[in-house]
């Protein structure tokens, strides 16, 4: 067993930037899906809200967890900002700056209360759309990308990793926006608005479905990969496979309360829209949650890969 | 590893050239021959070669280490591990005295952000405590877990084959202090150093190869027992690393 290097202020992080990351990316692609019509504009305005919240949070944990800060040399981080080097952390740490800065300067074009599409802010709006969402992409990839860059922990080391996490990061950026979009939910006045709810709230569950089968689709794979080559990857799954110190972790927080409870939910009220092309109707219980479970799966995915990678080691002197 | 010697090869050819202008003005006194053999002296690679057959286990090169590099309790930078494998009479105990491996492709350095773990020319990797931010992520990096974060400085911390001694001639303190001689230090790119004649003339190993590092310190008599053969019970195995142990406590 060995200390914990990266502890909770790292999974925190990573999961933080993942779910803002997600709500930039989806709510600027809904943005620019809405064209000029603006018909996802309060599914995007609600995205561009939550995006640099957590992410600044998580930020901040990350400086305050530097070994460079504990010893009181408070200002030191900003040495990540006098070199670009290769490194997936000084990748990031650019990236993540930029991405600060475009979510505050999107949000900042939703602020006004009569904010509608095709109003002063638009153009901006939508330029900062345009470069929020390659990003939101790139932030949400190198959470993964940063763990996965060693051979010496053979439990990070897969390109599975960074795409797991890119999903995961989608997935809870929309389950975010579903989750704020039920609370502050009031009825409409006409029954146009109200409908319109209902069919946002249609794109923003399928989507998230979706993405939920992409992510047990990661999951096997990663899993699959693992388990067919020999050596240290496969002593370093067996951690979260049956009997491992983290299987149940895994496998009830992450793959059935995480993944399986919210995915079957949302298909069970998504199949008679789909199938019979009946209405979808929103509701809202089951819009809190929903997207509350995933959140918590989102967490503790990364809570048990950041673990697992800790706890694991090459085979061999 | 052709490609750092090119590179090596390319910095050599536009020293010359300075120091042949240096020469040509100082006039000839020596030979253009002999300036050329003088000046393609290669670089310096700093290497170290453990007999694990002559260590006892006797820890001095640990005491030695802690105190001339001031070590925080509690983390090491050189330490010593020990196997027992077998059973009486077809037993063995067996020391491996580690340390960071100056490797030749450090993933350490390749992690750090900031540039504050680098690579010297002389090929010893240390850690600028100045600039280090103490992310830790070249803690994550090296196969070898030969980094710690040192609480003190906020910096990440670990073996550099004591600079400052070397600085001054001498040799690190843990070769200094071995009383069997086990650990052979000099420069491997000098074909007549007693470590490049030694390396060249017995079967040397490297802590896990497989992780394309190309560490720079080699061992005799490496043995292949670590913890994860501790679960395959083809015989008797226990391993002590004592890291791992101050690391639980
Ligand atoms: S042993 Fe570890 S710390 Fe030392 S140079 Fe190699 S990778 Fe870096
Ligand atoms: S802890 Fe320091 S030396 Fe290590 S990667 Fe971070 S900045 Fe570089």
């Amino acid at each position: 067993m060995h200390e914990l290097t990266w502890g909770m202020p790292v999974i925190a992080y990573l999961f933080m930037a993942g779910l803002g990351a997600g709500a930039l990316t989806t709510s600027a692609s809904v943005l620019l899906r809405g064209g000029q019509s603006g018909k996802y504009f309060s599914i995007a305005r609600y995205g561009a809200f939550i995006a640099p919240i957590p992410v600044a949070l998580g930020s901040a944990l990350l400086v305050f967890e530097l070994g460079s800060f504990q010893a009181g040399h408070w200002f030191r981080f900003l040495n990540l900002y006098t070199v670009i080097n290769l490194s997936p952390m000084s990748i990031g740490t650019w990236l993540l700056t930029i991405f600060l800065g475009i979510s505050v300067l999107y949000a900042f074009t939703f602020l006004s209360k009569d904010a509608c599409p095709g109003d002063k802010q638009d153009g901006l709006r939508r330029l900062a759309a345009w470069v929020g969402i390659p990003l939101g992409i790139g932030v949400a990839i190198y959470t993964g990308v940063l763990l996965g860059a060693m051979p010496a922990r053979p439990f990070w080391n897969s390109p599975v990793l960074a795409m797991l996490f890119f999903l995961s990061a989608l997935s809870t950026g929309v389950a975010s926006i579903i989750l704020v979009r039920a609370l502050l939910h009031r009825k409409h006045a006409s029954a146009q608005a109200e409908a319109h709810y209902h069919e946002s709230g249609y794109i923003l569950s399928a989507t998230d479905t979706l993405l939920i089968g992409l992510e047990l689709l990661a999951i096997f794979l990663f899993l699959m990969y693992a388990h067919l080559t020999i050596g240290s990857v496969r002593e370093a799954a067996t951690v979260i496979l049956a009997g491992g110190e983290l299987s149940v972790l895994f496998w009830f927080w992450v793959v059935v309360l995480g993944l399986l409870v919210p995915g079957i939910i949302e298909l069970a009220i998504l199949v008679p829209s789909i199938v019979y092309h009946r209405a979808y109707r929103s509701h809202r219980v089951i819009e809190i949650l929903v997207p509350v479970v995933v959140l918590v799966g989102g967490f503790m995915l990364r809570y048990v890969v950041v673990i697992a990678g800790q706890i694991t080691h090459p085979i061999g002197l | 590893m052709s490609k750092k010697l090119k590179t090596t090869q390319q910095s050599r050819r536009g020293f010359l050239k300075g120091v042949g202008a240096a020469a040509a003005a100082v006039g000839a006194s020596a030979t253009p021959v002999q300036a050329v053999a003088a000046i393609t002296e290669p670089k310096k690679r700093y290497g170290m070669l453990i007999d694990t057959r002559r260590c006892v286990g006797c820890h001095a090169c640990s005491v030695s280490c802690r105190s001339e590099n001031n070590v925080p309790e509690g983390k090491h930078r050189s330490w010593v591990e020990y196997t027992e494998k077998g059973t009486f009479p077809n037993a063995t105990l067996h020391f491996l005295p580690r340390l960071c491996n100056q490797c030749s492709d450090p993933q350490c350095v390749s992690v750090c952000p900031t540039n504050a773990t680098h690579i010297r020319d002389d090929g010893i990797i240390t850690v600028d405590a100045d600039v280090c931010i103490g992310c830790k992520y070249c803690i994550h990096a090296c196969p070898y877990d030969a980094r710690f974060l040192n609480p003190e400085t906020g910096a990440v911390d670990k073996c550099d084959f004591c600079l400052d001694r070397l600085e001054q001639g001498k040799e690190p303190a843990c070769v200094a202090t071995c009383f069997n001689r086990a650990r052979i230090f000099g420069d491997l790119n000098d074909p007549d150093s007693t470590i490049s004649r030694m390396v060249a003339s017995n079967a040397v190993s490297v802590l896990r190869p497989g992780m394309g590092t190309l560490p720079n310190v080699f061992y005799i008599g490496l043995d292949y027992a670590d913890e994860h053969d501790i679960r395959f019970p083809r015989q008797y195995i226990r391993v002590t690393t004592h890291r791992d142990e101050n690391i639980r406590r």
